[in-house]
């Protein structure tokens, strides 16, 4: 039978394969007690949560040009 | 480039990243989204109630019809074989354990046995014993006291690995030894004095087995313990 960090960690590949990197992410996080002294597992968890923050950093910048666009104008 | 204009290409070169890593992978995935899929049948049978005999037919058949073509090519690793041998073999265990028997279960039975002569080694094969249900359940897995972890590539393989090197061990130990205490004493000390991974296991066996064989074997389990935190506070440090 497999354990359930195998199927999480599984399940999260197949998340990214569908670019569903949130999901992927929180399949990480399952299977991160048994795998994490795996150095490809924590490479792949690691880079997906960096894009996660990459693109919360986009989406929060993007709101704040309009901000700062109001801004300048204002000035 | 603006800030935001380095973030995006940033985005853009960790989604190829891991758009290539998948990639590279999807063979492997494919076979582990199969055995991922058996267990979950095999899992969905054991437990009783909501799920009648037709529909299990029908969900192993279907397994067997899309995965025909691993039993002729070369797909599958060794430990995969294993573990679909070993998935078939409860779900066969637990078919014969119903006692109930339709020209669907026959059919499957029939699918299983032939998959499993494939998938396993003749001399490995489960027996079922005649009228007795033996299912096996295995709970969550998780670190154990010393910090080890099972690999996730090959369990099977690494753990045969390390059985081979504590044979080794002990072999080394044993020559001029009179005694498994001594052995154990030994294996004791490269455990703690090499932070012997190897060592520490088999001194744990060793224990076991003195404990078995009616032995006092508490002064030795307060040393595999001091062993076994020396290494784990070794491992922290690393």
């Amino acid at each position: 039978m497999l354990n359930p960090a195998e199927k999480a960690y599984l399940q999260a590949l197949q998340a990214l394969r569908e670019k569903q990197y949130g999901q992927a992410a929180g399949y990480f996080d399952r299977a991160v007690e048994f795998f994490g002294n795996n150095r490809e597992f924590s490479l792949l968890r690691e880079t997906t949560n960096l894009l996660l923050e990459v693109k919360k950093t986009i989406a929060a910048a993007e709101g704040r040009n309009d901000d700062v666009s109001i801004a300048e104008e204002i000035i | 480039m603006s800030r935001t204009d380095t973030l995006k290409s940033l985005e853009v070169v960790l989604e190829s990243f891991l758009e290539r890593a998948v990639s590279l992978k999807s063979g492997r995935l494919d076979v582990l989204d199969g055995i991922n899929r058996l267990d979950d049948i095999a899992r969905l049978k054991s437990e009783p109630g909501p799920f009648p005999q037709p529909d299990l037919s029908d969900r192993i058949g279907e397994w067997f019809a899309q995965h025909s073509g691993w039993m002729e090519d070369t797909t599958l690793r060794p430990s995969d074989r294993n573990r679909i041998g070993q998935i078939l073999g409860g779900i066969r265990q637990e078919l014969n354990g119903l006692g109930q028997s339709t020209p669907s279960t026959e059919k499957i039975q029939t699918e299983i046995a032939r998959w499993q002569s494939l998938m396993t080694p003749a001399s490995s094969q489960s027996r079922p014993t005649a009228g007795r249900k033996i299912v096996l359940r295995k709970g969550p897995e998780s670190l154990d006291e010393a910090g080890v972890h099972p690999s996730n590539q090959d369990s099977i393989g690494l753990f045969a690995e390390s059985l081979k090197t504590m044979a080794g061990l002990f072999a080394d130990f044993s020559r001029d030894r009179l005694h498994l205490m001594s052995i154990l004493d030994d294996s004791l000390k490269t455990a703690s004095l090499k932070k012997s991974r190897e060592a520490l296991l088999l001194s744990a066996s060793i224990i076991y087995y003195l404990k078995q064989n009616g032995y006092m074997v508490e002064p030795f389990v307060k040393r595999l313990k001091e062993a076994e935190q020396l290494q784990k506070r070794s491992r922290a440090g690393a």
